[in-house]
């Protein structure tokens, strides 16, 4: 059955954002797995073509980040937006050619990443404004109470699959399970801020540096071994962390493919089940996400 | 890198301070509120060969952290700088007195200094340091080729329990306290390994469980398996770094005894023995502190 929530007792804050360049330094290039030299786009502006169920590795990107990154110019509000936005808030576009448009929150990265259908996305560029109806901070599942839930918006708890399972363990759909010694960049941050890179998906490197993690997609909802998030990130055997790929594509070694946070606690309370659909997409591509992709 | 020889490059520490938000407080990984002591500026109290998990600190290392007003300048020091280095205080009532790099720390780019104990206690935040920076490029000659050695002084390794390849042998031995997994990499993954150090998440109550994590000890020199530090520190299978403990534990998730790179190289060229009961190979004598 759908777990409970404590979502009737949360706020919903409206903060203001806008599309914040991608940004470099005169010495443009960052070092790959093997010492390759490299100048890729992916972060900052709006990046198109890529959103929830497309393929998160297999582009000439670096942390590539999926429809628009947003910050807020002041630096202590910038810090809110970052900390306050949940994966599933809804996002309205507010200036420029775009405005009146919606899209959904799907992760942080320093930014905070809004996915939009193409047509939307294409009109939109940066310096745009947009708000984001941001709720979900102080999430709490009464019936898991040795689950931390955050970054998570009530709706995404109430839209995906599984919840309070046979024995009181809370069922979760994940499309991919994560190895610990995938864990990199991000480790040792705060959680409730940019991303975990998952190393070990260098699409078309070598063998030896691979974790099998290849076929992840942008939104797939996966399980970290051994990781948790409840205050911060780092490894702790026997706990699971469940996060939501929100970025794509890196060459940046130490980096790939990041699932920003959304549960953790002991693992024991969980019960994960494979389903190679547990994506965003399958959540929040309504009538507007028409047509091929 | 050929084997050329190296330049020495005089550089300008400043011997660092504490810095705190508005909040006292940062959350360790039980949920914990606590206040972090020990995290940069000048520590007393601490020595080389102590406990990594001594002191109830984060990130506490034993001497002076070198930092430097201007972020460029600052960058440069600490890619520059190599365990091993020589310092001399310029300024301040501990002006005239002589130290060592220990290691770095990529959390706000500082360099770990070490001193005698009694010209530490003279040293004052703010105080200036000449870093006689001189290593990073160079490649000693004795390296196996697929080995590249970083953040280190030439000569360090005539100073450490490194055993260089035999004729016929493909591999160079070091001894070291403890083989970490890859697991344990902590905050560094993902960052240049000539400007940060590698917290390992490793202790006697931590995640890595009881056993030789548990035991390090500043100075020590640990290896992590899988984990390839060239450039960026990431996971490579088969691979093998080893560094230098610089500083101690530190209470926050993903955080721990940092470690600064020195060898990096396929683990068929890099061999690496335990050895748990040995001194530290990086002590006062050799660095010469007096």
């Amino acid at each position: 059955m759908k777990t409970a929530t404590n979502a009737g007792r949360l706020v919903t804050q409206v903060l203001a954002g806008q599309v914040w360049p991608a940004l470099a330094d005169r010495h443009g290039y960052r070092t790959g797995p093997d010492g390759q030299p490299f100048v890729l786009p992916g972060m900052g502006g709006v990046t198109l073509g890529v959103h929830c169920g497309d393929p998160a590795t297999g582009y000439a990107s670096d942390h590539l980040e999926p429809g628009a990154s947003i910050r807020h110019a002041d630096p202590a509000a910038n810090m809110a937006v970052q900390f306050l936005s949940c994966v599933g808030n809804e996002v309205r576009v507010e200036t420029g050619a775009a405005a009146g448009a919606t899209g959904h929150v799907i992760g942080q990265h320093a930014y905070v990443l809004a996915d939009f259908p193409d047509p939307v996305a294409e009109l939109l560029t940066t310096g745009d404004r947009v708000s984001i109806r941001a709720t979900g901070q102080g999430l709490r599942l009464p019936d898991h109470p040795g689950i931390t839930v955050k970054n998570c918006s009530p709706g995404l708890i109430a839209s995906m699959p599984g919840g309070t399972g046979a024995g009181g363990k809370l069922e979760v759909h994940v499309a991919a399970r994560i190895p610990a010694e995938a864990i990199g960049a991000g480790v040792g941050m705060i959680s409730e801020y940019a991303n975990t890179d998952l190393m070990g998906a260098y699409e078309g490197l070598s063998g030896d540096l691979s974790l099998g993690l290849e076929s992840l997609r942008v939104g797939d909802v996966v399980a970290l071994a051994d990781q948790d998030h409840r205050y911060g990130r780092g490894y702790r055997p026997g706990y699971l962390t469940i996060g939501v790929i929100s970025t794509g594509q890196c060459l940046l070694f130490g980096h790939g493919p990041g699932p920003s946070t959304l549960m953790s606690g002991p693992a024991g309370e969980f019960r994960l089940i494979d389903d190679s659909g547990a994506n965003l997409s399958a959540w929040y591509h309504g009538d507007a996400w028409a047509g091929p992709r | 890198m050929s084997e050329l020889a190296p330049v020495a490059v005089n550089l300008l520490g400043v011997v660092g301070h504490p810095g705190f938000g508005d909040s006292p407080y940062r959350v360790d990984a039980d949920g914990r509120p606590y206040v972090p002591a020990g995290d940069g500026g000048i520590v007393l109290g601490l020595a080389l060969g102590d406990s990594a998990f001594a002191v109830a600190a984060d990130h506490a290392a034993p001497g002076a952290c070198l930092t430097h007003p201007d972020e460029a300048a600052r960058h440069a020091l600490v890619l520059y700088a190599c365990v091993g280095n020589q310092v001399r205080v310029t300024t301040g009532p501990a002006a005239g007195a002589s130290g060592a790099v220990l290691g770095k720390r990529g959390e706000h780019s500082q360099v770990i200094t070490v001193f005698a104990e009694a010209d530490l206690a003279r040293l004052r935040p703010g105080d200036e340091v000449s870093v006689r920076t001189c290593g990073q490029g160079h490649r000693p000659a004795w390296l196996p080729p697929g080995v590249t050695a970083l953040n280190a002084a030439p000569g360090l390794f005539g100073a450490l329990p490194v055993t260089v390849p035999r004729a016929g042998q493909p591999a160079a031995e070091v001894v070291v306290r403890a083989v970490l997994p890859a697991r344990l990499a902590g905050n560094g993954l993902g960052r240049p390994a000539a400007g940060w150090d590698l917290d390992v998440q490793a202790g006697p109550g931590g995640p890595g469980g009881p056993g030789a994590a548990g035991e390090l000890r500043l100075g020590d020199l640990v290896a992590v398996a899988d984990i390839d530090a060239r450039w960026n520190m990431g996971y490579r299978r088969g691979w093998m770094s080893v560094g230098v403990v610089g500083h101690g534990a530190s209470p926050l998730p993903g955080h721990g005894p940092g470690v600064t790179l020195l060898l990096t190289g396929p683990a068929a060229e890099l061999g690496v023995r335990e050895d748990q009961a040995g001194p530290p190979a990086i002590s006062a004598a050799l660095l010469q502190l007096q």
